[in-house]
């Protein structure tokens, strides 16, 4: 196990390096006068203005130094200020990254829940019309632009509940039930596109172990058929779902962004949004640095967790 | 037709979910090849007094907010939507699949780098590296082709990688090796032809993929941009006239999806025709 | 039929009863739906609506513009020019305090002009009043302003240049970030991409205003969001929404549309230095090729009137006038091939891509500029990299939108006049730069009005604008919004008469 650990941990240190790099390289690399795009957004420019900005971002040193300047400097928790507003930008980012989090995470467990029943009916209604009729209603799920579902869902609703407060965002703390159920339509929306995916992984390994030899012979006992599912088929079933979750938060992380734009939340997808209208390079390379090695670590957690499930896993 | 591909096709066939997506596919395909054809109107002429009108004889699915015959948009719509996918996909197979061969087939160091910058990309949450790239390059249709093309190779070169090492390490390879047969010919005769099922399943579900990310890309602002046809845009336009005329909405949002779907079942029904632990029992 | 006219009758009786009955009542937040996060909130470096209908609310000017776009005393309570034009006296408010409690005088007016003078504020502000040769406070109470040259549009002009305290400013305060001044509303709170809260100034020197507790201006960028946003009341307000939103907005229940007509206008810029735009023909053929009423259609769902070069009413020339806004296609190909474009032209056109109405009008003008043999390559550019093309000069054409200016001289002389501060079109005339200048120097209005006539008969047809579309402004708000008027610059002045009737 301390083995494994070690070797997860250069592996994860590479990879934090390689992503480092090219995040820092992104300002480096747009075509043209970075700081001169960058003032693009506002109509007046001086000569000053410009030595000034290049200054501030350290644009006229060499690349390497540079490199060791961001780097340190964001080991520390200094991601730089935010061009226009002088804001620390680590400090914006903390501000939004729970909020985005909490809506992928919510979004994640509904989607599990879901893809239960889904993966079940599936495995055992294999090749029946009932299993077409559930696979096509969960791959629609996944083709289902977001934006659009969103948009719908919110009409719907109005249409519907007009009481209902669905847009915007309240802190938990000021008010819990105004922010649950605002949470309500954008997590249905991220939620749907997933179900599919799981459905699958899980319909699959389903069908693996009720081949294997103990749940035939638990169904030689004599067992209902229920309690061998519950009892045995779908808790080992369960395991490979783990495996795909990591890459699920990849895809929620990206339909947080769409997301949060037609519901007007204000999480990490509002801000590199923002950030791109206004040209905020050094905001924009931030956040995706911080969302990015969130995502990492998430994989992390869920290899860890993987190996404590699955005995067959190598720890080598 | 080889044995292989009969072995895939014919359960494609047989299956009603397969057929589905074949048949959409295909609508999708003609309706993007022949739109000149098919489309009754042409997809940028406005004629103010119908617009936003529901479907009417004249104009089957209606019309969006400057009359322009929406039916005619959409069969434009499909080209340059699927004009994206295929160049970002054709990008992201190429580039991948080169990167994954060469990486099994060479072996040591060169393979340790090339299967470490993967891992790197994989590491980035899908649309925002497409983002970040349509950021730093400015958005347009092109941009997001090629954005949403770096991002799939990874998953392209770690899909070949795995299979080309087992074809490499075959007896019958390390023959050809041995009698002498060049590099080139190795790859291109034995190793590519039986990753092919492989790289077929993974090219439809990215198509499908492909497809939706550029709608999104194209709602966000960061695709393509008018007054050029796309999905992604038609349906972003026609969402301030929800209430109003909800018809531009729906049907530009059925069109993504039909186009969508249609894929992503092919790909779906062909994954499982192909993966051996699913076939049969 | 009885019963028809009884319900019709009551229906009256309860809305005079209604008009009559409600007073103005204090208290309640306005929640205002706002379309894009202000990027900072320094009134005196910001371009964008996003940031004025904010610091609009925080600051005040020595003057205001009225809704019929005079200029009327604000933190000026009277003032007085000497004969020769060149200097103005200001009578300040005294009693008048700042939103940290201190009391406001002449010089901090003096300080503010100033910080706008100065080059290192960096203020777009700045080339308007070039004219202005020394700011002095004489005592806490008199401001003399003195001229190098006279300057009509003077007092239009001070009514944007917000008053800060000088104290606070050099205290080190983040002027973007924390905005302070002597407004109706005192800053509160900015959580970004979010809300903007600001809670009322008890100390306000207009007596018994403003009647709301606070506004909170939620940013909600996505267009239906905010439709759906103020039909179920989640908002109260959406201030200055597109023509497409208002025409989705008017059949919506509770919901009423507040209209004023549009200083800003939608324009397509034509690059003279470069051909064939270089050739005043191909500029009038170009004029003769749109179909402006059309757009008013298309576009603006029939809320707006064609452009001439001047929106103001009191200054703007019939547009009989003009003889190339009767769209002619036949006359334009004339034009062309007399230019020595016998088979039409090809040219680029950029569009501004964050304004919808500019996105929409630009596709109806390429397709009415086809029939005359211009064929246009539309691209729609980011707006960083539109301004930055518009800025380099790079480009064919362009389509934008501009914001009006109370006084003609403030949108014609930095536009037209050889090397103004935004002719990015390179034009050059003897004719308009001289009477641009007799214009802005001639201080009666009498006198201004033939000058101001012989220039929109110069630039309307063979200028490099074409001028499109005045759009009719639309703000929006729930039936219980009272009290709120709209000015056609889009200032919000009158959110401090505003209230929410019960």
């Amino acid at each position: 196990m301390i083995a494994f650990l070690f070797k997860r941990s250069l592996d994860l240190l590479f990879v934090l390096f390689g992503v480092s790099v090219l995040v820092f390289l992104m300002i480096r690399l747009i075509p043209g006068d970075a700081v001169e795009i960058m003032l693009g957004a506002n109509t007046e420019i001086t000569p000053e203005g410009l030595a000034a900005l290049r200054e501030k971002l350290g644009l006229n040193k060499p690349i390497f130094v540079q490199y060791w300047d961001w780097l340190t400097a964001a080991l520390r928790g200094d991601l730089g200020q935010s061009v226009w507003t002088g804001r620390p930008i680590s400090e914006e980012i903390v501000q939004r990254l729970p909020i985005t989090l909490e809506l992928t995470v919510l979004s994640l467990v509904i989607a599990i829940g879901l893809a239960i029943p889904v993966g079940v009916l599936t495995a055992y209604w294999r090749n029946s019309s009932a299993e077409y009729l559930i696979r096509l209603v969960s791959i629609t799920g996944v083709t289902l632009p977001s934006f659009w579902l969103g948009t719908l869902l919110i009409f719907l609703v109005f249409k519907l509940a007009p009481g209902w407060q669905t847009l915007g965002y309240v802190p938990f703390a000021q008010d819990p039930w105004g922010h649950l159920s605002r949470l309500v339509l954008p997590v249905i929306t991220l939620s749907l596109p997933m179900l599919a995916g799981l459905g699958r992984v899980l319909r699959s390994s389903l069908l693996d172990v009720l081949n294997q030899d103990f749940i035939r012979t638990a169904r030689s006992k004599g067992l209902a058929e229920r309690t061998v599912l519950y009892k045995h088929a779908l808790r080992n079933a369960m395991i490979p779902l783990v495996t795909v979750i990591g890459i699920q938060v990849g895809y929620l992380f990206g339909g947080a962004i769409v997301v949060e734009q037609v519901f007007a939340i204000p999480g990490m997808g509002r801000l590199i949004l923002g950030a791109i209208s206004e040209r905020n390079y050094p905001l924009i390379q931030g956040a995706i640095l911080l969302v990015t090695m969130t995502f990492v670590l998430i994989n992390l957690l869920v290899d860890l967790v993987y190996a404590k499930l699955d005995p067959r896993v190598e720890y080598a | 037709m080889s044995l292989a591909w009969r072995r895939t096709l014919l359960p494609l066939l047989r299956n009603p979910l397969g057929l589905l997506g074949l048949f959409l596919t295909l609508l999708v395909l003609l309706g993007a090849l022949l739109a000149p054809l098919l489309a009754p109107y042409d997809p940028v002429r406005q004629d103010i007094l119908a617009r936003l009108s529901g479907p009417t004889g004249s104009h089957w699915l209606g019309t969006d907010q400057f009359g322009r015959d929406l039916l005619s948009r959409i069969l434009f719509g499909f080209r340059n939507s699927l004009l994206v996918a295929f160049s970002s996909v054709l990008i992201a197979v190429v580039v991948g699949t080169l990167l994954g061969v060469s990486a099994a087939y060479v072996g040591g160091r060169y393979d340790r780098a090339v299967m470490r910058l993967m891992d790197v990309l994989l590491a980035f949450p899908i649309i925002l590296l497409a983002i970040g790239i349509i950021a730093m390059l400015g958005p347009s249709q092109w941009n997001a082709a090629l954005a949403i093309g770096v991002v799939y190779i990874p998953t392209f070169a770690r899909l070949t990688r795995g299979p080309a090492l087992v074809v490499r390490n075959t007896d019958y390879v390390q023959a050809a090796v041995a009698i002498g047969a060049g590099n080139r010919r190795v790859i291109l005769r034995h190793i590519l032809p039986n990753l092919a099922s492989v790289i077929l399943v993974q090219t439809t579900l990215a198509l499908s993929t492909a497809i939706l990310v550029e709608s999104s890309l194209a709602f966000l602002g960061l695709g393509t941009q008018p007054p050029n046809p796309s999905l992604g845009q038609m349906l972003s336009e026609g969402r301030p006239y929800l209430t109003l005329s909800p018809w531009t909405s729906v049907f530009s949002g059925l069109a993504i999806l039909v186009a969508s779907l249609g894929f992503n079942l092919l790909g779906d029904t062909l994954r499982d025709t192909l993966d051996p632990r699913l076939r049969g029992h | 039929m009885n019963g028809r006219w009884f319900g019709l009758l009551a229906a009256l009786l309860l809305a005079m009863g209604w008009s009559l009955a409600q007073n103005p009542v204090r208290g309640g937040t306005l929640q205002i739906g706002a379309d894009a996060s202000p990027s900072g909130l320094d009134p005196h470096v910001a371009t964008a609506f996003a940031s004025f209908i904010v610091t609009g609310q925080i600051y005040e000017g020595l003057t205001e513009i009225d809704e019929r776009l005079r200029p009327r005393p604000a933190l000026a309570e009277s003032w007085s020019v000497s004969s020769d034009g060149l200097t103005y006296t200001f009578r300040i408010r005294s009693g008048v305090t700042f939103h940290d409690g201190k009391a406001m005088t002449a010089g901090d007016i003096a300080f503010s002009i100033n910080r706008v003078r100065d080059t290192k504020t960096g203020s777009p502000i700045a080339s308007r009043i070039n004219l202005v040769k020394d700011v002095k406070a004489t005592s806490a109470t008199q401001l003399v302003v003195e001229l190098s040259q006279p300057f009509a549009p003077m007092l239009i002009e001070l009514a944007g240049i917000a008053v800060m305290s000088e104290d606070y400013v050099k205290a080190g305060n983040d002027m973007q970030r924390r905005p302070m001044g002597t407004g109706p509303f005192a800053f509160k709170e900015w959580v970004p991409d979010t809300y903007i809260l600001l809670e009322r100034n008890a100390r306000y020197w207009r007596q018994g205003r403003p009647y709301l507790d606070a506004l909170r201006y939620n940013i909600v960028p996505d267009p239906a969001t905010r439709q759906v946003g103020l039909a179920s009341g989640t908002y109260q307000f959406l201030p200055n929404i597109d023509p497409s939103l208002a025409v989705t907005l008017r059949t919506t229940p509770n919901v009423k549309l507040i209209t004023a007509q549009d200083l800003a206008y939608t324009l397509i810029g034509m690059n003279a230095s470069r051909k064939p735009f270089d050739n005043p023909r191909v500029r009038e053929a170009l004029n003769y090729a749109i179909n402006r009423s059309q757009i008013v259609q298309a576009v603006y769902f029939g809320n707006g009137a064609p452009a001439g070069p001047l929106g103001l009413r009191s200054w703007a020339s019939p547009q009989g006038a003009f003889p190339c806004y009767n769209t002619n296609a036949n006359k334009a190909k004339e034009l062309l091939a007399q230019a020595g474009y016998a088979n039409g032209v090809d040219f680029g056109m950029i569009v501004i891509g964050s304004n919808k109405t500019v996105v929409d009008a630009a596709q109806v003008v390429q397709q009415q500029l086809a029939q005359a043999g211009f064929r246009a390559k539309v691209e729609v550019l980011e707006q960083g990299k539109f301004i930055q093309e518009w800025r380099n000069s790079n480009f064919d054409t362009f389509a934008s939108i501009n914001g009006g200016n109370a006084d003609p001289d403030g949108y014609l002389f930095r536009t037209f006049s050889t090397g103004g501060s935004t002719n990015v079109f390179k034009y050059s005339s003897p004719t308009v730069d001289r009477l641009l200048n007799q214009g802005r120097t001639t201080v009666s209005e009498e006198a201004r009005r033939p000058i101001y006539a012989r220039l929109q008969l110069e630039l309307a047809c063979q200028g490099p604008i074409a001028h499109l579309v005045y759009g009719t402004l639309f703000s929006a708000a729930r039936e219980n919004v009272q009290g709120f008027k709209p000015i056609p610059t889009r200032s919000l002045i009158y959110l401090r008469d505003t209230w929410l009737a019960r």
